[in-house]
């Protein structure tokens, strides 16, 4: 079975590759997948503490590039899925610390072990990303419905492009369907429209994140999050399955739902979005 | 606000709208600062091919890069002018009236119509 090296990117900082990197990794490993997640964020680490790991780090990516100790001795294997092992950033280094080729040979050895690879990019496009995606098979991008997002990750694409890989998929993060229907914010058409790229997943705006990232668990545990099971389709939609995009609507009124209940809303059809 | 909509004609574009065509605009410039001397070669290229057999507006020409349905294209507004195009016309032998007119060349005057 052929593993696939994932890298989440974005270009924009702050817009969510940490978290869809460790959520995406845990949905996979629920399904039974093995599954290897890298920090590639030296200097600014953040994905040990996004899955709640951050005390059971001994080695990192460097010492294992720089020959310090094995791989296998470096890789954390998490608290709550056992096929899912977290490979962490260097702390006290920055991102000079290892180059394309070093990155290129640990992509080729977690391969051996791992369905999938997942690794976590730095924001920006300098060498911290380069490096992020010499060894990946295919690329995410995680965008915002807002202007400065959507247009780093324009640039992104070409990049990517650029750099020989397949055309990146998006998952859209953070959408807040209140703010899309006032018109306040871009919908899903809208960013689609203007990047040109196909949709993985799009993930709602939920303060449940803040918490999830807080006690160090991973959103899709949590069974009432829109975002949480956002995240656990779009793990399936990688594997390849079919699974219906998100309705953008959010909470029904009341009114919305008299009429639901006397036949007159919409049809509940799968929604698919025109890309 | 809501109840003042029809008194605006609901014209006013909302801050998405507004986003949308900003992120537009400053896409095709940014994608175009990514290789501008190639698209400056281009169109001087184009501009060189298509004035052999139309007068451009040269002035108007815009060459760009834009992304659109999973493609990299490059747009050309290429502007022509208004004319008169002149040619000469060598009728087939096998027309109905070439028995009068083969061996003589005619001077076809077609003028543009213009919506304007």
């Amino acid at each position: 079975m052929d593993s696939r090296v994932i890298t989440i990117t974005s270009g924009k900082g702050g817009v969510g590759k940490t978290t869809t990197t460790a959520n995406l990794g845990t949905a996979l490993a629920m399904q039974g997948k093995k599954v290897a997640v890298l920090d590639s964020d030296i200097g600014l680490r953040n994905l040990d503490a996004v899955l709640g790991l951050e005390n059971r780090i001994v080695y990192d990516l460097v010492d294992v590039v720089e020959g310090q100790c094995h791989l296998r001795q470096a890789l954390i294997k998490d608290k709550r899925q056992p096929e899912l092992y977290l490979l962490p950033a260097a702390q006290t280094r920055d991102k000079n610390a290892i180059n394309s080729i070093q990155m290129e040979q640990l992509c080729e050895q977690l391969r051996k072990d791992f369905d999938f690879v997942l690794i976590d990019s730095p924001a920006g496009i300098e060498q911290g990303f380069r490096n992020a995606i010499v060894g990946a098979d295919e690329i995410i991008i995680v965008a915002n419905p807002e202007m400065a997002s959507v247009r780093d990750a324009d640039r992104i694409i070409g990049l990517v492009e650029a750099a020989g890989k397949p055309e990146p998929r998006l998952i859209l993060n953070r959408l807040r369907a209140e703010m899309v229907k006032r018109g306040d914010m871009m919908d899903v058409a809208d960013v689609l429209e203007v990047l040109g790229i196909d949709l993985v997943g799009i993930v709602p705006e939920d303060e449940m994140i803040i918490v999830a990232i807080n006690k160090g668990e991973p959103i899709v545990y949590e069974k009432h999050s829109r975002a949480g099971s956002a995240y656990l389709n779009a793990a399936q939609r990688i594997i390849g399955k079919e699974v219906p995009l998100e309705e953008v609507e959010e909470v029904q009124s009341f009114m919305e739902r008299l009429r639901r209940m006397f036949g007159f809303g919409p049809a509940m059809a799968e929604k698919r979005v025109r890309s | 606000m809501g109840i003042f909509d029809f008194m605006t004609g609901r014209k006013k574009p909302t801050p998405g709208e507004v986003a949308k065509e900003r992120l537009k605009v400053v896409l095709a410039h940014d994608r175009l600062k990514v290789n501008p001397e190639l698209l400056e070669q281009i169109k001087t290229d184009l501009l060189a091919v298509i004035s052999r057999r139309l007068e451009v507006d040269e002035q108007h020409v815009q060459v760009i890069m834009a992304r659109d349905d999973h493609w990299d294209k490059l747009h050309a507004d290429i502007p022509i002018k208004r004319q008169k195009i002149s040619f000469e016309w060598d009728p087939p032998s096998y027309t109905p009236a070439s028995n009068a007119l083969r061996g003589n060349k005619i001077r076809v005057d077609v003028e543009r119509l213009d919506d304007e």
